[in-house]
């Protein structure tokens, strides 16, 4: 216990106040085509600072990285996009590594705020199954590398709800009154309702909104619980008996009890990107590609998707999956399902209306 | 005890008549007090039952097992959060505490200017919302004093959050203090340092104690000011444990928490052992 | 409110002599710091406008406050605060004997029962709070003892109502309301009680009359200390309460992540802020008068 104190202290006072020898890396602008940055001739200092979702990089492949290559990685959490970007802007941390979902590194890249990658150095993109490669929030993949992917989608406790569901219409009815969890999320409220309206989701404007306005009077009244965190313990305890929630979360229940059932609705949802991407002025972004390789081999990929049942855009990893994991329909939609799905962008300033329009509508 | 009867239980058996006033209060108010310690340790006992849980969603008992105490000797993320969330939690108390009662004596005794707007300013790290806090304080600390986030920031931060706690509570004891006692100490000769020291403070002490452990409280639990005023070495586990909920929280915590707990219970019944013996 | 009141000892208070300026200084300079300049730059903040991802353009708008000061924010801050006042006298009631059994006991018994009140607050607070969901759900233990006793045919839902909330905030406040009172049950003079009693006043009266009062700062702190942060308290009734009635807190957290516009959660928070001090000013006002 004293050692590791002192350990600690050491590790505080060597990382308080001077930061890492500097690496000489000119900053270039992205090109048209995916071109290289120079590769660094000095070699960086053998750490790594990671900033990621709270429980979606196992410390095992953290540990295992660490043990084989001797960088030291920091890893540092948030609960969500929005957090991590308000620390970030603000200039606190220096991070190495960040974890972004799609429509946020569409709104970085627009910001010049990410550094672009050498794919000479992450040679395992290519174990990236080609839909989720150059995706259209990352052409040519210049920024980031894909790390798990979902969807949205219901779940259905078949030992209280008897009748049919197919889609969001079938869900937000007077009979489940009470009986229905949905993520604690406004923009994805709203794109539901979007959805059985025939809007497209991303065209969040003030007119498309009034017109989900009346859906939402109709559907909130009738929501038991928000959660964005845990979705699945109102299931689980028998509290609601069907949720609109994350592919990860329905596939955690489809593993812990039968009577779960996962349905994409028939309406359409949208597809969710998480990717690594290295933001400007990071200190060790060899170090931070490193391990963008290492995650991208098809074991240590597998070893996440074990922990974490979203959907592995690795195509080689899948491949490891056991049969079981494979067929769970929460975490792996059919893949012309997936095809179809939408990708958020950013809405910007709307944001705050949408938010607004939900919670005074809760409030009622 | 006094036999009187009184007036107001002429009907009552004799046993309650002769327990009247103090001695059925005391009763009575233990009982209310075992009922209120049974809410408070109900959920406490069942988390630590969890933690023998051999299923990791913590829904079903699924058979007795010491795995996640196991697992918890060897996870050092979690492990450092702990120790993290314990250097800042004392560090904190002992600061809130010192500046709390010093703000408190200070109101209390001295005129100086803008004491009465002092008075309410304290007030705003108890008000603000956190994320606010945290906010601002993140401002402050990279832009204006350009600290590097860390153990110092945190404890600072938490510092500043519960002091305005201890020195509420340190004001209401105060107020019960008759001012005649400090004059008097002083009248036969202390020094005010001295008359503070010696009168005061021993009068003060169940508060600052009292301050003490509400600080300690709110400091390990806190989360939203610890996101935005930390840095990567120093992690808490509130910071560890938020995002958990996602894939189910840890039976490893549970055993954590019940380690803590069964430490600490033994830590206080035993201290208070040890002052029995020193008694002749 | 019994903060910083006027009492006699204002006869006694004193000009600082150079060891009380010593300790002053660094008190101020803190209170400077990291209270006075951090909530300046928020006032500051809600004046301005947040751009984009997150970047944000300091002007001087008032667009903030005027979309403040709409009916939804104003109800929205009024449940907090309903929902602040419930919690701050259920944990009165519940926690005055407490505090009173505690504070008359011997002093090896004080010291122990004080810190087991506090003790349970030192589990992690998402665990204690999922031992809660655990205990009232309908598949849980409030639930299986009911049906199994036969009070009710089906499950009640107890979870994600309003009342889970209130008991979420209360449980987690409590010790904020017995630790000051406490103090001052604590020191309450024993002889001074027993002559309550044996004047003849029952045990009602005695209390009412001569207990109560005198140990009313405490009860004042303890009311200050529970009601002032549970109105911006808002993980406990999320979590207990399902989310479905946003409160103040939740509302301006969620202008720092969903709802992109910090500078609007800043002129909430500052709105809440100027509320607070004003009604603590005119309540030492009403305290001189």
């Amino acid at each position: 216990m004293k050692s590791k104190l002192l350990a600690l202290a050491a590790l505080v006072l060597a990382g308080c106040g001077k930061p890492a020898a500097p690496v000489t890396q000119e900053p270039s602008k992205p090109s048209a085509e995916a071109t290289a940055p120079p590769v660094v001739a000095a070699a960086e200092p053998k750490r790594l600072s990671i900033f990621c979702w709270s429980e979606y990089i196992p410390q095992s492949v953290i540990d295992a990285f660490s043990d084989e290559t001797g960088i030291k990685v920091s890893v540092e959490n948030y609960a969500s996009n929005e957090e991590m970007l308000a620390k970030l802007m603000a200039g606190g941390g220096s991070y190495d590594l960040i974890q972004p979902s799609e429509y946020v590194v569409e709104g970085l890249i627009g910001e010049n705020a990410l550094q672009p990658i050498n794919h000479a150095q992450i040679p395992n993109l290519s174990n990236i199954a080609p839909q989720f490669v150059n995706m259209p929030f990352d052409p040519g993949n210049k920024f980031t590398v894909p790390y798990m992917a979902g969807t949205v989608g219901i779940v259905v406790n078949t030992e209280l709800v008897t009748d049919p569901i197919t889609g969001f219409s079938d869900v937000f009815q007077e009979k489940y009154k009470g009986n229905i969890v949905v993520l604690d999320d406004a923009r994805e409220i709203v794109t539901w309702a979007f959805k059985t309206l025939g809007i497209p989701p991303n065209e969040m404007t003030d007119e498309n909104m009034a017109l989900a306005k009346p859906v939402l009077e109709k559907w909130l009244p009738l929501i038991k619980v928000y959660d964005s965190d845990s979705p699945k313990t109102a299931l689980l305890n028998g509290d609601v008996a069907i949720g609109v929630v994350w592919g990860g979360e329905g596939a955690i229940l489809l593993n812990t009890d039968k009577k779960f059932q996962w349905v994409l609705p028939k309406e359409g949802t949208h597809l969710f990107v998480d990717s690594l991407a290295i933001p400007k002025g990071a200190k060790h972004p060899n170090n931070a590609m490193q391990f963008m390789n290492y995650i991208l081999r098809p074991e240590v990929s597998k070893a996440i998707s074990d922990e974490f049942p979203y959907l592995n855009p690795n195509r080689e990893a899948r491949a490891l999956l056991s049969e079981e994991a494979r067929q769970n329909s929460a975490s792996f939609p059919p893949e012309e399902v997936v095809g179809r799905m939408i990708l958020f962008k950013d809405i910007g300033g709307q944001a705050s209306k949408v938010d607004e329009m939900v919670t005074s509508l809760k409030a009622q | 005890m006094s036999a009187v009867a009184s007036p107001f239980l002429p009907r009552l058996p004799r046993l309650f008549r002769r327990m009247h006033g103090g001695k059925l209060q005391r009763w009575l108010f233990g009982g209310w007090t075992i009922l209120v310690f049974a809410f408070l340790y109900i959920p406490i006992g069942l988390l630590v039952l969890f933690s023998f849980n051999e299923s990791r969603l913590n829904i079903q008992w699924e058979g007795f097992s010491l795995r996640w105490y196991g697992e918890l000797m060897h996870n050092r993320t979690l492990l450092v959060a702990f120790q993290n969330s314990m250097i800042v939690a004392v560090a904190t108390t002992i600061l809130a505490t010192l500046l709390g009662t010093a703000g408190a004596w200070m109101l209390y005794r001295y005129r100086f200017p803008f004491r009465q707007s002092i008075g309410l300013l304290i007030f705003i790290p108890m008000v603000i919302p956190e994320v606010l806090m945290g906010a601002s304080l993140l401002a402050q600390f990279v832009h204006l004093m350009h600290l590097p986030l860390g153990h110092f920031t945190l404890i600072i931060a938490h510092t500043t959050f519960s002091f305005p706690f201890v020195l509420v509570g340190v004001q209401a004891r105060l107020e019960g203090l008759d001012p005649a006692l400090e004059e008097a100490a002083m009248d036969l000769g202390a020094a005010p340092m001295r008359a503070f020291r010696e009168v005061v403070l021993p009068y003060l002490l169940p508060a600052i104690i009292a301050g003490a452990l509400m600080a300690f409280t709110l400091s390990l639990d806190e989360y939203i000011v610890s996101v935005f005023t930390s840095g990567a070495a120093s992690q808490t586990l509130p910071l560890k444990v938020y995002g958990m909920a996602r894939v189910g929280l840890n039976p490893q915590l549970n055993a954590l928490s019940a380690i803590f707990i069964f430490a600490t219970v033994l830590l206080v019944l035993g201290s208070q052992l040890v002052t029995r013996k020193k008694t002749p | 409110m019994a903060a910083t009141g006027q009492n006699e000892s204002d006869f006694f208070r004193r000009a600082p002599g150079p060891l009380a300026w010593l300790v002053l200084a660094p008190l101020a300079a803190w209170l400077f710091l990291f209270v006075i300049v951090p909530t300046g730059m928020l006032v500051v903040l809600s004046f301005a406008e947040q751009r984009g991802l997150g970047t944000i353009h300091y002007t001087w708008t008032l667009a903030n406050y005027e979309r403040a000061f709409q009916w939804t924010w104003l109800k929205v801050l009024g449940i907090s605060v309903w929902f602040a006042v419930l919690t701050t006298v259920i944990c009165m009631v519940i926690g005055y004997p407490v505090a009173y059994f505690i504070g008359r006991s011997s002093p090896r018994m004080r010291n122990i029962l004080i810190t087991l009140v506090m003790i349970p607050f030192w589990t992690s607070f998402l665990i204690r709070t999922y031992a809660w969901i655990t205990i009232l759900s309908k598949e849980g233990l409030v639930n299986a003892f009911l049906i199994a006793a036969k009070i009710v045919p089906e499950p009640v839902a107890l979870m994600y109502t309003p009342f889970a909330s209130v008991l979420g905030l209360v449980y987690n406040y409590l010790p904020f309301m017995i630790l000051p009172i406490y103090t001052s049950v604590e020191r309450l003079d024993g002889a001074m009680i027993e002559a309550a009693h044996d004047l003849g006043a029952g045990p009602l009266r005695a209390f009412s009359k001569v207990i109560i009062p005198l140990t009313s700062p405490g009860i004042a702190a303890g009311v200050l200390l529970v009601f002032v942060p549970s109105i911006a308290m808002f993980a406990i009734t999320n979590l207990m309460g399902g989310g479905s009635q946003p409160t103040i807190g939740d509302v301006i957290y969620k202008q720092f992540t969903s709802g992109r516009n910090q500078p609007f959660g800043a002129a909430l928070g500052t709105i809440l802020l100027a509320i607070f001090v004003l009604a603590l000013w005119l309540t030492k006002k009403y305290r001189k008068a």
